[in-house]
């Protein structure tokens, strides 16, 4: 029987309750990253959406916690990066799945609800808008109705992640590296999370956009998103693949003035916290690259080449996965140059 | 076609008969063999658990919101007070009287009230503080009539009035206590601290940490801290 504990809290960065230390701290100054991780917050106050997190109201509101600073990668940030730690690296694409390459984060979600490791996945689809769309799935033909693939839009993953497990739920979760990071910290400061969040798919990432900028961006350029079926970046140019075959290419360096001040400041590309880190660099067309960093994840794999759902190789170009890495650290570097 | 004509009797006979019917009519007027009881100046003995109108008491209620979740008519609606309180519409309620039988503490007590009118839909909706107090009754009777099957009904009367509130025994509180099953996945929200109704739960900050501790002489292991908390931290164990 335990009446009486204690819960230890991180110091205000400044004075007033500690929402307000998360905002002087991490969301002024530019360098949150959008990952949703605060949306822990208990009283939901906290909202992820199209544009910079924000609490309404919160000097009214919160409930001085703590919770959302004790979750927050960005609130002692040290910027991760590098290949981090693997047990294997290959490329593997899904035979059933349709997704950005190989489909493989989709595979190993389902994989992972088959196999009894989770009871929901948390997906991200898009309505015709390109907005994103955030579901959770229980099973393998759920995953047919959604849109998968790329598109370069924040999404309100964690919010669904933390609300499915708060239901009791165990759940996977696909995300970028910061929303990794985020887990993760939550995993070590919330030990619920440690208990429920079972799979952690990282995707390579250099950069993530508000839709309401990026459309906006693309709008100006003559592109309507809406007819795209496909968005990619390959060799320095966004792609807009259209049903009919069409290519529309910007130069990636155009879209710096939309590129959110949170990511500028990160340097994670390969999403070192994963239990397994999945993109399209380094394995030849249809195929995704996989980084294998925990033992669920290599478990998973084997799962599937058993139930003959996937097709591996071995050949991934590790010097272009590298390159990527060191030119993410080099043109985010922190603290930010002014 | 047959005819039916009446029956020739005797002289004898037919005073015979007559005296019989006469004495048949004297005696119902003495002793009348009607079942009918004779509201308001009689009253019917009602069993002590009889559903009618139900009272309240507020110190023993501990806002679970049960008596309104299990309300299949949907005539208890929980109103902030001190606590959240129910208040009942008798334009809906059925006298099923489950909110009675839910109520963990029996704030929620029975009474054999059953005879009470109201002037408008509005009135209906009683409202928690109006259920604390015995409404008045004007009683007419003078005597409690029981029916007794014992082959043939039969009506016992005797000259007694019979308390419409009787006393009730609450129910016994389950051999529980909340406690922190999972301290470490605490986020010291203290949503629980602000959600105990007998306010059992304190938090104490003592520069960054957050002291939390259960009373266990005032929980009641009604669960809504269970309930309320956003990371199962609490649960409930044996005292």
């Amino acid at each position: 029987m335990q009446q009486k504990w204690e819960v230890t809290r991180p110091e205000r960065y400044v004075e007033g309750k500690y929402f307000a230390s998360l905002k002087a701290k991490v969301i002024d100054p530019g360098i949150c990253s959008h990952c949703g991780t605060c949306s822990v917050c208990p009283v939901k106050g906290i909202r992820v959406e199209d544009k910079p997190i924000y609490f309404p109201n919160w000097e009214e509101e919160c409930i001085d916690c703590a919770a959302c600073v004790r979750v927050c990668p960005r609130y002692d940030y040290v910027p991760l990066n590098g290949m981090g730690e693997y047990i294997e690296i290959l490329a593997a694409k899904s035979k059933r799945f349709k997704g950005q390459d190989g489909a493989m984060a989709t595979e190993y979600l389902v994989s992972a609800i088959e196999k009894g490791l989770i009871d929901e996945a948390i997906f991200v689809g898009r309505d015709e808008d390109w907005r994103t769309t955030v579901h959770r799935v229980r099973d393998a033909d759920q995953v047919n109705t959604l849109l998968t693939g790329t598109k370069y839009s924040f999404a309100a993953v964690l919010p669904e992640m933390i609300q499915s497990v708060r239901e009791g739920n165990n759940v996977g979760v696909v995300g970028t590296p910061c929303m990794v990071s985020g887990i993760r910290k939550m995993q070590r400061e919330i030990r619920l999370f440690a208990k429920r969040v079972k799979l952690v798919i990282g995707l390579f990432c250099t950069e993530n956009f508000y839709w309401h900028q990026l459309s906006a961006f693309l709008a100006e350029r003559g592109i309507d998103l809406r007819k795209g079926i496909k968005t990619d970046i390959k060799k320095g140019k966004f792609i807009v693949e259209y049903a009919d075959g069409e290519k529309a290419e910007i130069p990636v360096k155009e879209f710096d003035p939309i590129i959110p001040s949170g990511c500028k400041v990160c340097q994670d590309f390969a999403a070192v916290e994963s239990d397994v880190s999945v993109g399209s660099v380094g394995s030849k067309a249809g195929f995704s690259t996989l980084i294998i960093r925990q033992e669920v994840a290599k478990d998973l794999l084997d799962f599937m080449k058993e139930q003959g759902t996937v097709e591996v190789i071995e050949e991934v170009k590790m010097k272009i996965v590298e390159k990527l890495i060191h030119h993410k650290m080099e043109i985010h570097p922190y603290p930010p140059k002014k | 076609m047959k005819k039916i004509k009446a029956e020739k009797l005797g002289l004898t006979e037919s005073v015979k008969r007559h005296l019989e019917a006469i004495g048949v009519v004297v005696g119902e007027v003495i002793v009348p063999s009607t079942i009918t009881i004779h509201y308001p100046r009689e009253r019917r003995k009602l069993p002590d658990n009889f559903r009618g109108l139900i009272l309240f008491d507020s110190k023993a209620c501990i806002s679970c919101f049960r008596c309104a979740h299990i309300c299949p008519a949907n005539a208890i609606v929980m109103e902030h007070r001190i606590a959240y309180f129910p208040s009942i519409d008798y334009a809906k309620c059925i006298f099923c009287h489950f909110c009675v039988d839910s109520c963990p503490t029996g704030a929620l007590r029975p009474t054999k009230i059953h005879d009470f009118v109201y002037k408008d839909m509005d009135e209906m909706v009683v409202h928690s503080e109006e259920m604390v107090e015995t409404p008045e009754i004007v009683r007419e009777d003078s005597f409690t009539v029981e029916y007794v099957f014992d082959g043939d009904v039969q009506l016992v009367k005797k000259k007694e009035k019979e308390e419409l509130v009787p006393e009730v025994k609450p129910p016994e509180r389950p051999p529980k206590v909340a406690a922190a099953l999972n301290p470490e996945n605490c986020i010291s929200c203290r949503l629980c601290v602000a959600a105990c109704p007998t306010f059992a739960i304190s938090a104490k900050e003592e520069k960054t940490k957050i002291i939390l501790e259960i009373n266990v002489d005032r929980c009641t292991a009604c669960s809504i801290c269970n309930k309320i908390c956003p990371t199962s931290t609490l649960g409930l164990v044996d005292r």
